[in-house]
C-alpha cells in the first residue's frame, strides 16, 4: 500500500459481560481514504457494534483502532466524536432546536465564531439540497422524513470530518425517498470524498453505496470483503451466496452503465426504446423487455441517438469475470486476513 | 359585620398576611424545585435510586400535615422555619417524579445522537435532555404549588405566617362576631392566591418551553397537561 489507511482496525474484539461469545471477534480491516466500505450482514451479526467502536460509542475489549494515523483509544472520547461524522437511522435531530442549530452543534462546540458557523450552515444545507433560506429556521417536526435525514447528514458533515460513520442512515424512509437519498449522497460523496463506514442489513443498498463491501457473519466474522462486482460474480461461500440472494446476475447489471459497454453504430430509424448513456444495464434490459425488443438506443445528454446496445452485449457484460483490476482489491485481501479467501479478486 | 365590611376594616392585615402566604410558598417552591430537579436528574438513569427517591417523597406525603408540623416544632421551634421545611417536604414528590419521568421519556435516539456528536453527560443533560423534559417538570411544579398553597394555611398552627392565621382564629373563636368572616376570608384568599400562582406558572411555561417541544397552548391542551401529573 502506498499510503496509510484512513481507518485501521486490528484484532478488535468486543465481549459483553455475561455472554458466552464475543459480539465482535478478532476483527481486522483497513479502509483507504475516500472510500465507502459497507458492512452488511444479518441483524445481530455485530456490524453496528463494529462501526460504533470506531468513535468509541462502544469501547472495544481488546485490539487497536487507528483513525487518520491516530490511536483513538488514547484520545478524549468527546473530542474524538466531534472529529468523526455520525449519522444514525433514527436521525436524532434535537426537536427543540432549529435546523440551523442542529446542523451547527459540532462547530459551536468547537468554538467557531458566529459568522463562520452561519456560513457553514448555509453551505451545508445547500449541499444536501435544502435551500438554506427556506429551511434554516424550521423545526425538525416541520420537515418530512427524507428532509430530516438530509439534515442529519448535514449535521454529521458540519465540522468537515474526514471520516463518517453511517448506521442505516436512509433506513427510516420509504423506498422511493430512500433511493433518491442514496443517489444524492453518492453524488455528494464525489465532491466531499469522505472515508465512510456504512452499515446496512440490505444487500441491495450495500451494492449501491459501497466501493467495497464486507459481508459479515456472526461475531462480525468477515466472510468476504471485496468490490460489489466481485462479490456478486464470485461469492466466497454458500452463506455469502445465500445472502446475496436470488438474481445476482441481474444485480450485476445494476453496477454497469450503458456508457461502460461498447455501442453499435446508431441505425437510421429509431429503436423502440432508448435510454440516456448513464442508465444502468439493468434499466436497459428492463426497457428491452418492456418494448419486446432485443436492442435499446443510447441517447446523449441532448437526447440525440448515439448508438445501439443489443441484448448480447448485456450478456457479455455479465459473463465477464473480474472487472478492471482494482488496487483496493489487494487491500481487501490483506485487510480481511483470517477470513475466507476471496477467489477471483484481481 | 358583613363580609365586605370585614374585608374593608381588616384590609391592611389581610394584605400583609396574603403577602406572607405568597412569600412562604414562593421560598418553599424555590427550595423544593432545586432539590427535586437535582434529585431527579441525579437518579433518573438508575431506576432503583429514582424509585427510592420517589417512594420516600411519596411516604412523606402521607404524613398528616398537622403531625409533621408538630414534629418539626421540636428541632426547629415555632414560626417560619418549620413551615418552610414542611412545605418543601410536601412539594418534593411531584417535582422529583416529573423530573424522573420527563428525563426518562426523552427519546433514546436523542441521547445517542448527543453522545455521537461529542457531548459529555452534563452538556447533553443541560442542552438536550432537560429542555425537552422541561414541560413535564413544570407540570410537577404547578401541582406542588397548588398543593402547598393549601398546606401553608395549616402552618399557622405552628405560628407560621400567612392566611392560615385568619382561618385558625376564626375557628378557635367559633360563635364569635367575626368568626365566619375570618374563616371565609382566609379560605377564599388561599384559593385566589392559588389561582394567581397557577396563572403565573402557565405564563412561565409559555415563555420558557422551547417552541419545538410545545404541544400547543389551547385551553384543552393546558388542561390535559395539568392532569398529566398525579
Amino acid at each position: 500500500m502506498s499510503s496509510e489507511p484512513m481507518i485501521s482496525l486490528r484484532q478488535v474484539r468486543k465481549m459483553y459481560q455475561g455472554q458466552a461469545r464475543p459480539a465482535v471477534d478478532d476483527f481486522s480491516m483497513d479502509i483507504a481514504a475516500g472510500e465507502i466500505v459497507v458492512l452488511v450482514g444479518p441483524s445481530g451479526c455485530g456490524k453496528t457494534t463494529t462501526m460504533r467502536m470506531v468513535n468509541r460509542m462502544i469501547e472495544p475489549t481488546s485490539g487497536s483502532i487507528r483513525v487518520n494515523g491516530r490511536d483513538i483509544l488514547s484520545a478524549d472520547q468527546n473530542q474524538l466524536r466531534r472529529s468523526i461524522g455520525y449519522a444514525i437511522q433514527q436521525v436524532g435531530l434535537f426537536p427543540h432546536m432549529t435546523v440551523a442549530k442542529n446542523v451547527s452543534i459540532v462547530p459551536r462546540m468547537l468554538g467557531w465564531d458566529r459568522r463562520r458557523v452561519e456560513q457553514r450552515v448555509d453551505e451545508l444545507l445547500d449541499l444536501v439540497g435544502l435551500g438554506a433560506v427556506e429551511y434554516r429556521d424550521r423545526l425538525p417536526r416541520q420537515l418530512s422524513g427524507g428532509q430530516q435525514q438530509r439534515v442529519g447528514v448535514a449535521r454529521a458533515l458540519a465540522a468537515d470530518p474526514p471520516v463518517m460513520l453511517m448506521d442505516e442512515p436512509f433506513g427510516a424512509t420509504d423506498p422511493i425517498t430512500r433511493e433518491h437519498l442514496q443517489s444524492e449522497f453518492l453524488r455528494l460523496q464525489k465532491i466531499i470524498r469522505k472515508t465512510i463506514v456504512f452499515v446496512t442489513h440490505d444487500f441491495d443498498e450495500a451494492i449501491r453505496m459501497g466501493d467495497r463491501i464486507a459481508v459479515l457473519g456472526e461475531g462480525s466474522l468477515i466472510r468476504q470483503f471485496d468490490t460489489p462486482e466481485n462479490i456478486l460474480a464470485h461469492p466466497a461461500d454458500e452463506v455469502v451466496a445465500r445472502f446475496v440472494g436470488a438474481g445476482a446476475s441481474l444485480k450485476r447489471l445494476n453496477l454497469r452503465r450503458l456508457s461502460d459497454v461498447a455501442w453499435e453504430p446508431a441505425p437510421g430509424r429509431k429503436p423502440p426504446a432508448s435510454l440516456p448513456a448513464d442508465a444502468t444495464l439493468h434499466a436497459a434490459l428492463d426497457a428491452m423487455v418492456a418494448a419486446a425488443s432485443t436492442q435499446v438506443g443510447v441517447l446523449d445528454a441532448d437526447g440525440r441517438l448515439q448508438g445501439l446496445v443489443g441484448i448480447d452485449t448485456l450478456m457479455r457484460a455479465i459473463g465477464d469475470t473480474a472487472p478492471t483490476a482494482d488496487p483496493r482489491a489487494e487491500a481487501a485481501l490483506e485487510g480481511a486476513a483470517g477470513s475466507v479467501p476471496t477467489e477471483g479478486a484481481a | 359585620m358583613t363580609l365586605w365590611e370585614f374585608l374593608q376594616s381588616r384590609q391592611d392585615i389581610l394584605i400583609a398576611q396574603a403577602q406572607e402566604h405568597a412569600g412562604v410558598v414562593l421560598v418553599s417552591m424555590g427550595i423544593a424545585t432545586v432539590i427535586g430537579v437535582l434529585t431527579g436528574a441525579l437518579t433518573y438513569r438508575k431506576p432503583r435510586l429514582s424509585s427510592l427517591a420517589i417512594s420516600l417523597s411519596a411516604a412523606a406525603l402521607t404524613i398528616p400535615s398537622f403531625a409533621l408540623l408538630g414534629v418539626l416544632i421540636g428541632p426547629l421551634g415555632l414560626g417560619y422555619a418549620p413551615t418552610v421545611v414542611a412545605l418543601v417536604i410536601y412539594a418534593l414528590l411531584p417535582i422529583i417524579r416529573n423530573t424522573v419521568v420527563g428525563l426518562a421519556e426523552v427519546d433514546p435516539a436523542l441521547t445517542e445522537a448527543a453522545r455521537g456528536v461529542g457531548m459529555g453527560r452534563l452538556r447533553s443533560l443541560a442542552t438536550v435532555e432537560f429542555p425537552i423534559a422541561w414541560p413535564v417538570v413544570l407540570a410537577g411544579i404547578r401541582v406542588s404549588t397548588q398543593m402547598i398553597m393549601g398546606i401553608a394555611a395549616i402552618a399557622a398552627y405552628v405560628g407560621g405566617p400567612g392566611l392560615g392565621n385568619q382561618i385558625f382564629d376564626g375557628l378557635s373563636d367559633l360563635g364569635g362576631v367575626n368568626s365566619t368572616n375570618r374563616a371565609l376570608v382566609g379560605t377564599i384568599g388561599v384559593i385566589v392566591l392559588a389561582l394567581l400562582f397557577d396563572l403565573a406558572l402557565v405564563l412561565v411555561g409559555f415563555l420558557t418551553v422551547p417552541r419545538g417541544v410545545r404541544t400547543g397552548w389551547s385551553p384543552l391542551a393546558l388542561f390535559r397537561r395539568s392532569l398529566r401529573v398525579v
